[in-house]
């Protein structure tokens, strides 16, 4: 550390006394009655406000959940071992907020908006409640836009679009995850003046991590920063050593933050990692608090729970300055089982979901999506015109490879009809094969699909698509770059661009065959 | 049903009847006396609040307490409470009866802390400064607690107005640290 001139500390004691004023302070107060588990229930704070914070003793805040005849319920965001009973609760007279600012962008923050990174205090512009009611229908527009996710599978057939809530469902280990970090990673093009100039705007992200471990955290951030992502990232973490009602609080804390993007007419993405997590918290702490159980012992309001959360998710109208806040639930479910309740109330909410399997995943399909059973219900609006065109034939024809799949061990018994689906389907499965942290720009996407609904791979051996689908990028790119320059500036498959695209994969499928 | 629900219709239908009997007073004076006794006794609490003990024994233990010192009437509310197995909120009944009273008369209890002993003159400035705050009478009760340093704390209801060295302190602390933690950035 430096050397601290004492003229200095002076100088600056003087400066902070001279604006100290020592009038009478004037607070509200109530005395704990009783205190465990994260509960305090407090006598007295007689005009206290629903989901206000409360100040206890040594700097433990709490938030008022009960208000009931005599005492208020509080939860407690700090350690529960700190207060006594008959310790004195202060009200701050301001509801359950957090800051917001573009200066929390490459932050790393708890849900109360205080730095986990150890970069100092953060500059905000004002507090927000974090519970906000939802637009209502005036407030809104069709979602129109696309949100590139990177990944082509999940482009070409369940697009999403800017303001659309997209749930991200599958077990553990299937890559739920990485769906979400590439996504964000995908987002540093929209911030590029290359984007600027086609039109793009830029989209900033919020991953909102709730019951993880510190490590998972740690790594996910190391990887935002190692990729240049950080910049337009905030991390807001409530990992699983916090309290429960901090891993309740914290997706609308991202989601806080995620209208202020929104509402000065700006696009944001925020990922809520995972509400399975969340809704366990949420019973936790309904369960002390003394709420009645229902089904699988979550308490009755776990709907209205996710429903508020989600329902926030918006594509504004053009008087409100068309901005958007797209969300990203993710859930795990256990052993495969998409019946049980949170998940059903998650599916039900969103507007479709990206289905992940162990099945596929353990093959070494990644990302392991089973595309037959996950739906985008409005992204289809939002999707460019030339990957529309491309993707239609891509949906048909992996729908009959599934449904002729279980024959393929029949091999040449079976007709050439049959043979020939078997074949395009196992060579497109492997196009949408992609590695983690590599996400596609669009134009390479269309040209690849393309290329696989064409029948320009059927030549190739399966082991081999990969290597072709790269190598041929590489030699269009040299040789035909106008090929993804008009996809890019126009969005669209014009039939000249067809032509040269047929003309430069005839051409490379000859020179790879050799 | 919670014991304030309980405790304020105890109260409430005692107050209806010394309001009717006009012996408002008196009553008072009884039910303070009770809650004072309660309030500094322990045992008698465990006591009433034992559902061994029968309750005819607890009837002529507070028979012999307070018999000579109350109204009749006060005595007999006593028993009834005891009679309805309401014994063990004795307390809480007591001081609910005595903040309906409060309510009607317009007073307001409150708690004056200061770090020394405040000389008579004082007192009443305080309490005719918090009087025409509040617009209500004051019924203040004073403490002495030498960790303030200096200053005063005057708790009305839930309501703190902290005037006390050691709050300025408290709060001067924290102001350091808030400001010191933004330089340094």
């Amino acid at each position: 550390m430096a050397e601290i001139r004492p003229d200095e500390v002076t100088a600056i004691l003087r400066k902070q006394l001279a604006g100290f004023d020592n009038e009478v302070d004037i607070y509200e107060v109530g005395t704990v009655l009783q205190v465990g588990d994260g509960i305090a229930r407090v006598y007295g704070l007689s005009n206290v406000m629903a989901s206000e914070l409360v100040e206890f003793p040594n700097n433990v805040t709490g938030m008022v959940l009960n208000l009931e005849e005599d005492n208020v319920g509080c939860v407690l965001f700090g350690e529960t071992s700190l207060i006594k009973e008959g310790d004195t609760v202060k009200r701050t007279k301001r509801v359950a907020s957090f800051p917001v600012g573009d200066k929390l962008l490459g932050r790393v923050v708890n849900p109360l908006g205080e730095p986990l990174d150890g970069k100092g205090t953060i500059q905000f512009d004002k507090y927000m409640p974090i519970e906000r009611k939802a637009l209502g229908v005036i407030a809104r527009q069709g979602v129109k836009e696309p949100l590139q996710t990177g990944i082509t599978a999940i482009d070409a057939m369940i697009p999403i679009g800017r303001g659309q809530r997209e749930l991200i469902i599958g077990d553990r280990q299937t890559g739920k995850t990485a769906i979400a970090i590439d996504t964000i990673i995908n987002q540093k093009y929209t911030h590029t003046e290359e984007a600027k100039k086609y039109g793009i705007k830029p989209v900033y992200c919020v991953y909102v991590a709730i019951g993880q471990k510190n490590s998972t955290i740690a790594q996910v951030v190391a990887k935002l920063e190692e990729e240049g992502a950080m910049a337009y990232t905030t991390i807001v973490s409530a990992p699983a050593s916090s309290p429960a009602p901090l891993q309740y609080i914290a997706p609308y804390s991202g989601a806080t933050l995620g209208e202020h993007f929104r509402d000065s007419g700006r696009h944001s993405l925020v990922i809520y990692d995972d509400l399975s997590k969340q809704a366990a918290a949420y019973r936790e702490l309904s369960l002390l608090l003394r709420r009645p159980p229902g089904r699988e012992a979550y308490p009755g309001d776990v709907f209205y729970l996710h429903s508020r959360l989600l329902e926030r998710a918006s594509k504004l109208s053009e008087d409100l300055g068309g901005g958007s806040l797209t969300a990203l639930p993710i859930i795990e479910t256990q052993q495969g089982d998409v019946s049980a309740y949170i998940p059903t109330n998650v599916i039900s909410i969103t507007d479709g979901q990206i289905y992940l399997e162990p099945n596929l995943f353990n093959a070494g399909v990644r990302p392991a999506i089973n595309v037959g059973i996950s739906v985008s219900r409005v992204g289809g609006n939002a999707q460019i015109k030339g990957m529309k065109k491309v993707a239609g034939s891509l949906k048909i024809d992996l729908a009959q490879y599934r449904e002729l799949e279980a024959f393929a061990k029949f091999g040449s018994d079976l007709d050439k009809a049959t043979q020939k689906i078997l074949a395009k389907g196992s060579r497109l499965v492997e196009l949408l094969k992609q590695g983690q942290y590599i996400p596609i720009p669009v134009e390479k996407q269309v040209v690849s699909v393309f290329l696989g609904t064409n029948n320009f791979l059927d030549s190739i051996e399966v082991k081999n698509v990969k290597k072709f689908e790269k190598e041929f990028h590489e030699y269009a790119e040299l040789k035909y770059p106008t090929i993804y320059e008009n996809i890019r500036s126009t969005k669209e498959l014009k039939d000249d661009t067809v032509q040269l695209l047929k003309k430069a994969a005839e051409e490379f499928l000859e020179k790879f065959n050799k | 049903m919670s014991v304030f629900r309980i405790s304020y219709r105890y109260a409430n239908s005692f107050f209806q009847l010394a309001e009717e009997k006009k012996l408002l007073d008196k009553f008072s004076d009884d039910v303070e006396l009770v809650f004072n006794t309660l309030v500094h006794s322990k045992e008698l609490r465990t006591v009433l609040r034992n559902p061994v003990i029968k309750q005819n024994e607890k009837k002529k233990l507070l028979f012999k307490i307070f018999g000579s010192k109350i109204q009749k009437a006060t005595s007999e509310f006593l028993e009834f409470i005891i009679e309805k197995n309401r014994e063990d909120i004795l307390t809480e009944i007591m001081s609910e009866f005595l903040i309906l009273k409060d309510q009607k008369e317009g007073i307001v209890r409150t708690k004056i802390t200061s770090s020394i002993e405040l000389t008579d003159s004082i007192k009443k400035e305080i309490v005719a400064k918090l009087e025409n705050r509040i617009n209500n009478r004051v019924k203040p009760e004073y403490s002495v607690d030498q960790n303030l340093i200096g200053g005063f704390i005057v708790k009305i209801q839930d309501t703190v107005l902290d005037a006390s060295v050691k709050h300025q302190l408290d709060l001067l602390r924290k102001k350091f640290s808030e400001e010191i933690s933004i330089s340094n950035n």
